[in-house]
């Protein structure tokens, strides 16, 4: 099973080399005449204003937290579902419990707002 | 052994035994040797068929909105994507002065690389896979978070307003929809028993010794939000506001030109395509059909969902961003999970194995009853959701109008007076 | 030495390399970036172990999602470049992080801690019915045998024990009300105020200036007159 991942890394690996080719193959064919209007930042012409660093809405994160949770929980879940097949009734009734309790946290998000996007 | 239904599989090892009778002081050799030939071939694929789409989608999307796309290039500009390519290698291809430059010039390659990964576990044919993981799903939908850093990483070197609030928007996109996709794809793992991909196809060829039924017939709801967040994943249109070059000229990839540029290009189609191959392996059966060879099954079930999403693209506007939040998160995750319950406690009470009944009790069907059973559970599940969402929406619309309405007699009333 | 060898070492250095630069860059952005790399060589390490689920996972939740988080919340904050990577508290924190590290390597280390009993009677709480030994030290025993192999269904074994009564359930059901609580309290922080919310707080603002302002006017004091501070204007409006 260690060995199943050899050929994902092999994968990672040759097709970073092959991209890795395109762009220095690339880099050798094209022209190369910088100046410095080039080089500009583009915002469609306009000389650009202040620093990128625009303040970000907090709205962002939001979205990026409840993400989090409902990822862990769907990872939860895989294990669970392979092994679905011989789980008692029991069991399945606590992962429905599990379940609903995380639909409840996302209902409760929604009803405070979290989830609008003005 | 039919020769013409395992033809790659008999090319495939036909290859492989000749490096091994080459390299055959070295076993490990050889066995590198082979995985990076599949590799290269693999990735060989992709980008031919990343070179196919882009013609492809020009002319569907063309004759959808009764234009004639690409013709110069060659007969019916059938040479259109290689003269893309040709422009690609030989154009000028800037660094911003203000760019991260190690970032900025990283970020293609990232993307690429990771798309091309994806496939390195998808079965193309019986025995014909780079790799059948046991947690081949799994991998695929966690491989396209590879592609989400990339774009931050895109976003922050260029170090541009409009790329950095493109990259922020199709991450917040992204990493939304990878939800309802994990949790449609439960389903068909808790029938198959196994995250493995070969697994699931073998489960819809051969249900307990009877004849398959696609998953898409199980679960009809999985299968329509599957698709439709494989579309958001890929930020295909409709779900292409993060690249909306009206609003955000052009988003994260804004200062990327020439082959960097193309990079990004290819990451988005490898990556749709790849999309439509796992839902066709997961909900169409993949490569298991009658009469025609394998493979040919496979790209025919993966061209008629591309085609879909090329329809899509050629028909609907792109939706607003707080719709798209409003429809992933207000309706795709609480229905999924809605969904999940009842076909969770569904699968429970109808069983189709004898020993499973016995063990943990359940009501005892055959194969076929339970597809049935599940068919109407799902799509009950579908069409009640929608009722709701479209009742919902309908007041949510008059309410706007209302409000509209309103405003526009305070502005009559504040003109006259 | 044998490729899982080669292969762990490579993953190491690529874990200790990136997590070096996360705690020395001055660039924020940055390190959140190398922080990926040390999350990517972590997967790779839960390869070797051959558990590819967790991996996965690893892959899934720390790159995928607690990394987005990450930079999300970097975002959030101002001026995240020319950082200084050092506070005060990092003697005390190198310290401690040792002492943590040199517990864990005891522990679970290849290593033996014989201790003096005669000398230090107090460990004889801890030595349990093992035989007390005369001379105290660490004997290092190199790990010989090979690394043992996981069972193929460990995924569904996983599954099971997660939802097993006598095993993983309780912590299970917990995860859920924990996530509940951290979504609650998240909202809690974060939220954004309303627009209705805003305009009754500036109305309150305008109402409370304005009761100030004819506090002002009734102790005999003009309006526009610039304020005074704040312990003189409690003082009048007393009157």
């Amino acid at each position: 099973m260690r060995t199943d991942f050899a050929f994902v890394g092999v994968m990672l690996v040759t097709a970073a080399l092959l991209m890795g080719v395109a762009l220095i193959a690339a880099s050798l064919l094209r022209p190369k005449k910088p100046s410095k209007a080039k080089l500009e930042t583009y915002e469609c012409g306009m000389e650009t204003v202040g620093d990128t660093w625009v303040q970000f809405r907090v709205q962002y994160y939001v979205i990026a937290l409840v993400f989090v949770l409902f990822d862990i929980e769907a990872i939860l879940l895989f294990p669970i579902a392979v092994a679905f097949n011989s789980l008692t009734f029991f069991a399945v009734a606590n992962v429905a419990l599990f379940v609903i309790v995380l639909l409840i946290a996302l209902l409760y998000a929604w009803r405070k707002g979290a989830l609008d996007w003005e | 052994m039919n020769f013409i239904n395992d033809l790659l599989k008999i090319i495939g090892d036909f290859i492989a035994g000749i490096i091994n009778s080459i390299f055959g002081f070295s076993p490990f050799l050889a066995d590198l040797v082979t995985m990076g030939l599949a590799a290269i071939i693999l990735c060989t694929f992709a980008a031919l068929s990343f070179m196919g789409l882009t013609y492809v989608e020009r002319k569907v999307v063309a004759r959808i909105q009764d234009r004639v796309g690409p013709n110069q290039a060659g007969p019916f500009g059938l040479l259109q994507p290689i003269a893309d390519g040709i422009k690609m290698f030989t154009k000028e291809d800037t660094t911003p002065a203000a760019a991260d430059r190690w970032v900025y010039n990283l970020a293609p390659l990232v993307i690429a690389v990771f798309a091309l990964t994806t496939y390195a576990v998808l079965p193309f044919a019986p025995g014909v896979v780079g790799t059948n993981l046991n947690v081949g799903v799994f991998f695929i939908i966690a491989i396209g978070s590879g592609s989400i850093v990339a774009i931050i990483m895109a976003g922050w070197g260029s170090n541009n307003k409009y790329a950095l609030l493109g990259a922020f928007r199709t991450v917040a996109q992204l990493v939304g929809y990878e939800v309802p996709m994990l949790l449609n794809v439960l389903p068909v793992v808790m029938i198959t028993g196994s995250l493995g991909l070969v697994d699931i196809i073998n489960q819809q060829t051969t249900l307990n010794g009877n004849p398959g039924i696609p998953f898409i017939v199980f679960f009809p709801f999985s299968a329509l939000v599957f698709l439709i967040s494989g579309i958001a994943e890929t930020a295909r249109s409709p779900f292409d506001l993060l690249e909306a070059e009206s609003e955000i000229v052009a988003g994260f990839h804004i200062e990327y030109s020439g082959m960097k540029f193309a990079l990004f290009f290819l990451g988005e189609y490898v990556n749709a395509l790849a999309v439509a191959f796992v839902f066709s392996t997961l909900f169409l059966g993949g490569y298991a059909g009658p009469v025609l060879p394998p493979y040919i099954w496979l790209l025919l079930k993966a061209a008629v969902v591309f085609f879909i999403f090329m329809w899509l693209r050629g028909t609907l506007p792109r939706i607003r961003v707080d719709q798209m939040h409003n429809l992933n998160w207000k309706f795709f995750v609480p229905v999924s999970i809605v969904h999940l319950v009842v076909v969770m406690v569904l699968m429970k009470l109808f069983v189709t194995s004898p020993a499973l009944a016995q063990a943990n009790g359940g009501i005892l069907v055959t194969p076929a009853a339970q597809a049935a059973i599940l068919f109407v559970a799902s799509t009950l599940v579908l069409i009640g959701s929608l009722t709701v969402a479209a009742r919902r929406a309908r007041i949510m619309r008059l309410q706007e109008e209302a409000v509209l309405e309103q405003r526009r007699a305070e502005n009559i009333a504040a003109v006259s007076a | 030495m044998t490729i899982h060898q080669v292969l762990f070492i490579v993953m190491a250095l690529a874990i200790l390399g990136s997590a070096i630069f996360v705690v020395t860059t001055s660039n924020l952005f940055r390190a959140a970036l190398m922080l990926i790399l040390t999350f990517f060589g972590v997967a790779g390490l839960f390869v070797l172990l051959d558990i590819g689920l967790f991996a996965v996972a690893q892959v899934l939740i720390y790159i995928g999602a607690i990394s987005i988080l990450l930079i999300f919340a970097v975002m959030l904050t101002r001026g995240m470049q020319g950082m200084v990577p050092r506070n005060s508290q990092a003697v005390a924190a190198a310290v401690t992080v040792g002492i943590i590290f040199a517990v864990l390597l005891l522990l679970f280390g290849p290593f033996r801690v014989t201790v003096d009993v005669a000398r230090w009677p107090v460990f004889s709480l801890f030595a349990g019915n093992a035989s007390p030994r005369d001379v105290g030290g660490i004997e290092w025993t190199p790990p010989n045998q090979p690394i043992p192999s996981v069972p193929e269904t460990y995924i569904a074994d996983f599954g099971r024990s997660l939802v097993d009564l006598n095993q993983y359930l309780l912590p299970f059901l917990l995860i859920a009300f924990l996530v509940d609580v951290v979504l609650a309290g998240a909202i809690f922080v974060a939220r954004q105020r309303r627009p209705a919310e805003v305009i009754e707080d500036r109305r309150r603002q305008a109402e409370e200036a304005a009761e100030e302002a004819e506090a002002m006017r009734q102790a005999g004091m003009a309006p526009d007159v610039a304020p005074l501070p704040e312990g003189a204007v409690a003082s009048t409006a007393e009157h």
